[in-house]
């Protein structure tokens, strides 16, 4: 599983494909057979292939195909114009990038060509602010120690640059050199995983270096990333076109059904058992009486003996006739409905995020509907709740707290004294923050130096030891340079140990420029560096300051060092070159590798680094809660950080009015006792005392693998719970396990770290924020800020739900009651399967004069947002699917049961006898349809807004133009009927009767209701009119503003009488804490 | 440097990424909200009410103004046993002589239906059984593929007009006569207008009408066009019903009450073999059509019982009166809540 690429030998790797990138899905050639298959593979669409198909058995047809084929072939082309139109699109992006010039040195021969005439084994030439059109691998720059920055936002949004180096085996060769280098790069098959490559290089001569040489992903330049601030650099091309890596993780997702969308299927399958039984009754009675009565009935000239198949006419003739019964346009409906649900999220100002200047953005235009039924919220706290904008606040050094005061260490006047007075251990501490990570320091031009860096705490450190006059002013692939009080320090930089999520520790180890003295510098969470300290150094303190740090909701970090002997390092150093060289379980045989080197540490101190809660968490949790949804905090941060959040973003209530159920211990025995009291407590207790549970990654392992289901009991009956410690995979298993027990959940988070998890949850939704782009690329929605959710869920989902529920009913309703006339007329027609409506009429009512009107119901809100918002509580309707579920249904099924005899009945009694011809009649119904399902629409809308107003009645006029016109067209069956009927008294006076029997009860039946047995929705909108004012939501802020001032108070009381050391996180001035 | 370039560029286009605000996009066109309040309900119910019970009475007393008399001949006009034999012999006299002695005055004109009940003309065998394009244009005789059995004679030429509903085509016939005086029946106009002049073509005549064994119905004149072929014209637009009427002519005298009519009837169709019934019908029309008295009676029953409902709205009301809009009844603020969860 290997590919071999030989630099600069075009007669080696012909087998590998171009740099031709292709993401479209289709070609010109196979886009109709694909497209239809595609389309084919849905039941609905075969389903009424088969009527289709059927309809054209002129025996048993009882209408003219068109009425199936007309609506089946334009929902087609509706569908498959919107394929091929994203798919051109997409062609276009691709030919675009294609067809971009590059340069490319072939035997020292610079030569510009097109991307796309890239091959395997090429050398590329890139220049600055170039995008790189391939995956290569580095060998060249411009900088002198052979380093390049590049900008990968395009690959995984984080928009720090990042360092890429040459290999060691390739430094010093010349520009001339490079064009004219032989050698051969082994390396893994492509794959997706842009944080890995594992590959060796070799060189040929003249180039006399028979080892293998290394790779590893930071000598590689990935395709779409930019080269920035290096003049020029040279990579060998190893993956092309669809075979990069970004080319290999472009996936494309699955469609993710909604719960309602669930709901109609399910709904459409008991509807489609009802037709079957229907058409099976009809046919066997139909089949019954043509033996008996049907053949008397001389002028029907039954023949005394049918062919074989005779018993299957009548009965498939009913199945094509109740056919309808299965709206055909539900999917192109919905699927338009739910557009515009998306289109209205993109919309929406109030979800603009003024300070980054993002817009909420609804990737998924799918599944607008689950939002409005959520039950679970699994969040995460980083850059999610909290700001992820990070401050250094305090720290202890030695025992001693710095910043305890005046809640900013940088300002700790013992601190900057220390500093002064060379401390030693402050000043190697100082050393540890500036040294041991990796930022990357860019001089401007006036001087002053800024920091890129991956992780924002690293980037917080590295500021607070500036400020501390331990600047570190430059760095590169091998040395570092520092300035402590003006003087400046050389380091040699000699390895670094990543920081990986398993290891949660990162270590580099460092020669010193004067001394030569080798240097581990280590840093990472207390678990990971204080087990690695010295046999008999004190540790007490450090941990008392780290408790008392993450109860203040700080982020805490270890420092530790540890000088290393000249021989000890070498013996290392040899053992991690194999480890990094090693092709399959690199990552584990580093870690392993690294474990043995990080050990003896003398602890310099903690860390504590403040990040703030965002606007409007406490307030938009607390909502949340309000509205029914359960809130669990999932965080790979400290458990006493974690609760500290929770309680300041009203996620859990301390005593007494709360409780928090703690699940530990130090055995598996212990864990799994202690879950099992928590099921014993959250079973007894109250149900007004607000209980939450705890537990950490190890915890949630034990349970995961021996007591899933107490833990799933657990799960259900607990409204919050905090999750801490968690890697990214148990993050995705939390939500596994609660979708698994059939909750929707929706995951939010902001960082990489969070993508499994967003992609597993029904709905993920990515916070566009300083953690880069990767959550928001990879989620359904992507907001600015949480506080956003509130609108997101509340509003639009909830709007959305009750769209969707009433637009897929109405659509059953409809076709139902078409149907239906269909069979009561079938019984005066001797069950022959004679059609009351002609084809035009039918193919009309589909599509045109019941589809429109209904679309206005995408405008309808029950309740206006700002109620909605005061009382969240209201989204329990949508969130349990109150408004669609199969005894909603029934009553829409009985509605157009009734509907259907009231107009068959009305219609033939008002046309009996010398007015009851045939084309006369059917149209008397059908207006009767018409009529009757504007004044449904008309009582089933909340609001009406002028669209609504004007598509319902103007689709009214529209059905009666419609008429006229066609009933002046002589070779159409209905040729002058409208325009008799328009001018008979008694068709406008059977139309009103028509109206008033059936909709008198509907409207006598929910007047009684809504006064005496009023639904929450139907209180709430009564509320709203009797008040008298319609507010729009932004009335609301100045009240939200108030609430939050309010919450502040009662947080910090809160926090005070729980006798902590407590700094309100909300405010400031630390004063006011105290 | 190119880059700051570009940076403005991002920054411009992320600018422009802000939404647009317009009362569209936001969702907050302005809308009215009407409430089921009692008023508007009650109001609505007494307005239905109050506009119902004169229209009925209107279309009650135009219906009631119609002179209608029915006269089911079908089983006094065979005495015979064997009624089905009786009928379908082509020899026998099957004249047939009923008198009606008129109630009350009746305008002219006076419309003659014959009624068939228990005829299934809406049956998918019988309604299918046409061809519109034969009937209307000479050259398209041989557009009968919809027309099966009665298509085409024996030796393959096409039947003109083909097809199970022209075959079947009714054939008693009526003379009339008042106080012993015969008088005439008009039978010119009684098809649509429309469907002479567009549906029938005027210089497509009858060919191999009724020349098989099996006789359905009345002939055809084979020298009058189509489109003149009234009685043809009229059977030919079928009924939505097994019950329905079918005029035959009119009477444009008036006649005055107790006059007596004397009707000798040829009685030839056979509606003896499926248990059918038939009845001559002579009635007067006004605004409304024909007498029906389902109009008027249902919106007479529909006014009423709705002005009972506002009543009984209004005295609910008062009885058991209820604030709008209270938040105390939200569940959530009672003292027991009923969570589902």
């Amino acid at each position: 599983m290997k590919r071999f690429v030989y630099i600069n030998d075009d007669s080696c790797q012909n087998s590998y494909c171009d740099n031709r990138i292709s993401n479209t899905k289709y070609t010109l050639w196979n886009f109709l057979p694909k497209n239809l298959w595609e389309q084919f593979r849905r039941f609905m669409n075969q389903y009424f292939l088969l009527i289709a198909c059927l309809q054209l058995w002129s025996r048993i047809t009882p209408v003219s195909p068109a009425t199936t084929w007309g609506p089946l072939i334009i929902i087609f082309i509706v569908s498959a114009s919107k394929e091929a139109w994203d798919d051109y699109n997409r062609y276009l992006s691709d030919k675009k990038a294609n067809e971009r010039k590059v340069w490319v040195v072939k035997d020292g021969i610079h030569r510009q060509m097109k991307a796309q005439e890239i091959h395997v084994g090429d050398l590329v030439w890139l220049h600055e602010n170039d995008e790189i059109p391939c995956d290569l691998v580095l060998i060249g720059t411009s900088d002198a120690q052979g380093i390049c920055y590049v900008e990968t936002a395009a690959l995984d949004g984080e928009i720090d640059l990042k360092t890429r180096v040459i290999p060691s085996i390739s430094a010093n060769l010349s520009p001339e050199q490079l064009g004219k280098v032989k050698g051969v790069v082994e390396c893994p098959n492509p794959d997706n995983d842009i944080r890995r490559f594992d590959a060796n290089m070799r060189l040929f001569p003249p180039i006399i270096d028979n080892e293998k040489c290394p790779l590893t992903i930071n000598n590689t330049l990935l395709q779409s990333c930019y080269l920035r601030y290096t003049e020029w650099a040279c990579g060998i091309a190893v993956y092309t076109g669809n075979e990069t890596k970004s080319g290999m993780s472009r996936g494309t997702a699955e469609p993710k059904l909604t719960a309602a969308d669930a709901m109609i299927d399910k709904l459409t399958v008991a509807i489609f058992m009802f037709q079957i039984v229907v058409v099976l009754v009809l046919g066997f009675v139909g089949n019954i009486w043509k033996d008996t009565r049907g053949l008397k009935q001389w002028y029907l000239m039954y023949p005394a003996k049918g062919p074989w198949y005779d018993f299957l006419v009548i009965p498939l003739r009913f199945e094509l006739l109740c056919s309808i019964m299965i709206p055909i346009s539900i999917k192109v409906t919905l699927d338009l409905a739910k557009a515009v649900y998306a289109k209205f999220i993109d919309w929406d100002e109030q979800m603009f995020d003024h300070e980054t200047r993002t817009p909420a953005h609804s990737a998924n235009t799918a599944i607008s509907e689950d939002l409005g039924q959520v039950e679970y919220i699994l969040s995460d706290k980083t850059g999610t709740l909290t700001e992820n904008r990070m401050i250094f606040r305090r720290c202890c050094i030695s025992d001693t707290m710095y910043g305890n005061d005046n809640g900013d260490a940088v300002k700790d006047v013992r601190l900057l004294n220390a500093v002064s007075s060379n401390d030693p251990d402050v000043i190697k501490f100082l050393m540890v923050m500036a040294l041991c990570n990796t930022v990357v320091p860019i001089k401007s031009n006036d001087g002053t130096v800024s920091y890129k860096a991956q992780s924002q705490d690293e980037e917080a450190l590295v500021n607070a030891a500036s400020n501390l006059n331990m600047m570190l002013i430059s760095k590169d692939s091998s040395t570092a340079e520092i300035c402590f009080k003006g003087s400046k320090f050389y380091y040699k930089l000699l390895d670094i140990l990543e920081f990986t999520s398993d290891r949660k520790r990162m270590s580099v180890v460092v020669k010193e420029g004067q001394t030569g003295k080798i240097l581990l510098l280590s840093k990472g969470a207390d678990e990971a560096i204080l087990p690695c300290s010295y046999p008999g150094q004190q540790i007490r303190s450090y941990l008392e300051a780290v408790e008392m740090y993450s109860q203040l909701g700080l982020r805490t970090l270890c420092l530790g060092w540890r000088e290393l002997k000249e021989d000890e390092y070498k013996d290392w150093s040899k053992k991690f070159q194999e480890a990094s060289c090693s092709l399959d379980n690199r990552e584990c045989k580093i870690a392993e590798v690294c474990h043995s080197l990080e050990r003896d540490l003398h602890i310099l101190g903690v860390t504590a680094i403040e990040d703030r809660l965002q606007d409007g968490v406490p307030e938009t949790i607390k909502l949340l809660r309000n509205a029914g949804i359960n809130v669990w905090m999932i965080t790979g941060d400290k458990q006493n950080t974690a609760i500290q959040i929770g309680l300041l973003c009203n996620l859990i209530t301390s005593e007494p009015n709360g409780q928090l159920l703690s699940i530990n211990g130090n055995s598996e025995e212990e864990v799994l006792r202690s879950l099992e009291r928590a099921l014993v407590t959250m079973k007894t207790t109250r149900e007004t005392k607000d209980l939450a549970f705890v537990l950490d990654g190890w915890a949630l392992e034990i349970i995961l693998k021996h007591s899933k289901e107490s833990f799933t009991r657990l799960a259900m009956l607990s409204r919050t719970a905090i999750c801490c410690r968690m890697t990214p995979l148990q993050k995705a298993q939390l939500v596994g396990l609660l979708k698994s027990v059939g909750y929707l959940t929706l995951a939010i988070g902001d960082g990489g770290n969070d993508v499994r998890m967003i992609q597993e949850a029904n709905i993920g939704v990515g916070i566009s924020g300083r953690e880069g782009l990767q959550a928001a690329g990879a989620a359904d929605y992507s907001i600015g800020k949480f506080k956003f959710l509130k609108r997101l869920i509340l509003v639009h989902g909830r709007y959305s739900y009750n769209r969707t529920a009433f637009l897929s009913q109405y659509s059953f309703y409809k076709s139902l009651l078409i149907c239906f006339i269909q069979i009561l007329f079938s019984f005066l027609s001797g069950l022959s399967g004679t059609s009351l409506f002609n084809s035009i009429s039918l193919m009309a009512y589909n599509v045109f004069y019941t589809s429109l009107p209904v679309m206005t119901i995408i405008f309808d809100k029950d309740i206006s947002e700002t109620t909605v918002l005061q009382y969240p509580q209201i989204l329990l309707y949508s969130q349990a699917g109150r408004l669609l579920n199969p005894s909603t249904f029934s009553g829409w099924f009985g509605r157009s049961l009734y509907h259907a005899l009231v107009i068959f009945l009305i219609t033939i009694c008002a046309y009996a006898d010398e007015k009851s011809e045939i084309d006369e009649l059917s149209m008397v119904a059908l207006s009767g349809c018409i009529w009757l399902q504007a004044f449904v629409v008309t009582l089933d809308t909340n609001s009406f807004t002028y669209p609504q107003i004007i598509l319902i009645w103007g689709n009214f006029v529209a059905f009666y133009m419609i008429n006229l016109i066609l009933s002046a067209v002589p070779t159409l069956q209905m040729y002058t009927i409208m325009f008799r009927l328009c001018s008979q008294p008694s068709y406008w006076i059977t139309m009103a009767l028509i109206v008033a029997v059936g909709m008198g009860p509907v409207l006598a039946f929910r007047y009684l209701r809504n006064l005496y047995r009023p639904s929450a929705i139907n209180l709430l909108q009564q509320i709203e009119q009797t008040n008298g004012c319609v507010q729009t939501s932004r009335d609301l802020e100045p009240a939200l503003e108030s609430a939050r001032s309010n919450l502040t108070n009662l947080l910090t009381g809160l926090c005070r009488n729980r006798g902590l050391n407590y700094q309100p996180l909300l405010s400031d001035s630390a004063e006011a804490a105290r | 440097m190119s880059l700051s370039g570009s940076e403005s560029d991002s920054l411009a286009s992320r600018r422009s990424k802000k939404p647009k605000y317009s009362k569209f996009t936001q969702q907050e066109l302005p809308a009215c909200k009407p409430l089921l309040t009692p008023g508007i309900v009650i109001g609505a119910f007494s307005l239905i009410g109050i506009v119902f019970v004169p229209i009925g009475l209107a279309s009650l007393s135009a219906s009631q103004a119609v002179v209608e008399l029915v006269d089911r001949y079908d089983a006094e006009c065979v005495s015979a046993n064997d009624k089905v034999g009786f009928i379908q012999d082509t020899k026998t006299d099957k004249a047939c002589t009923r008198t009606i002695t008129v109630p009350k005055p009746m305008k002219r004109p006076i419309h003659i239906y014959y009624q068939l009940e228990n005829y299934y003309q809406n049956h998918r065998r019988y309604v299918k059984s046409r061809s519109d394009k034969q009937l209307r244009y000479k050259d398209s005789a041989h557009m009968i593929k919809n027309c099966e059995p009665e298509a085409a004679s024996e030796d393959g030429a096409p039947i003109v007009p083909c097809g199970l509903i022209a075959w079947s085509l009714f054939n008693d016939t009526y003379a009339f006569s008042v106080n012993k005086k015969s008088i005439e029946v008009n039978k010119k106009n009684i098809a649509w207008d429309s469907d002479k002049s567009n549906k029938f073509g005027s210089d497509v005549y009858p060919s191999n009408f009724q020349k098989g064994d099996l006789i359905g119905g009345a002939k055809l004149n084979d020298k009058l066009p189509l489109s003149e072929q009234e009685d043809l014209i009229v059977w030919m637009r079928t009924a939505a019903l097994p019950t329905f009427r079918k005029l035959y002519g009119r009477i444009e005298t008036d006649i005055m009450a107790s006059d007596e009519i004397t009707v000798v009837i040829q009685n030839n169709y056979n509606t003896y073999s499926f248990g059918g019934t038939k009845a001559l019908v002579l009635s007067t029309t006004s605004w409304i059509g024909g007498k029906n008295n389902f109009i008027g009676v249902a919106y007479v029953a529909i006014g009423g019982i709705c002005l009972f409902l506002a009543m009984c709205f209004v005295v609910l009301y008062v009885v058991k009166p209820r604030v709008l809009g209270d938040p105390s009844y939200l569940s959530w603020n009672k003292e027991t809540p009923d969570h589902p969860n």
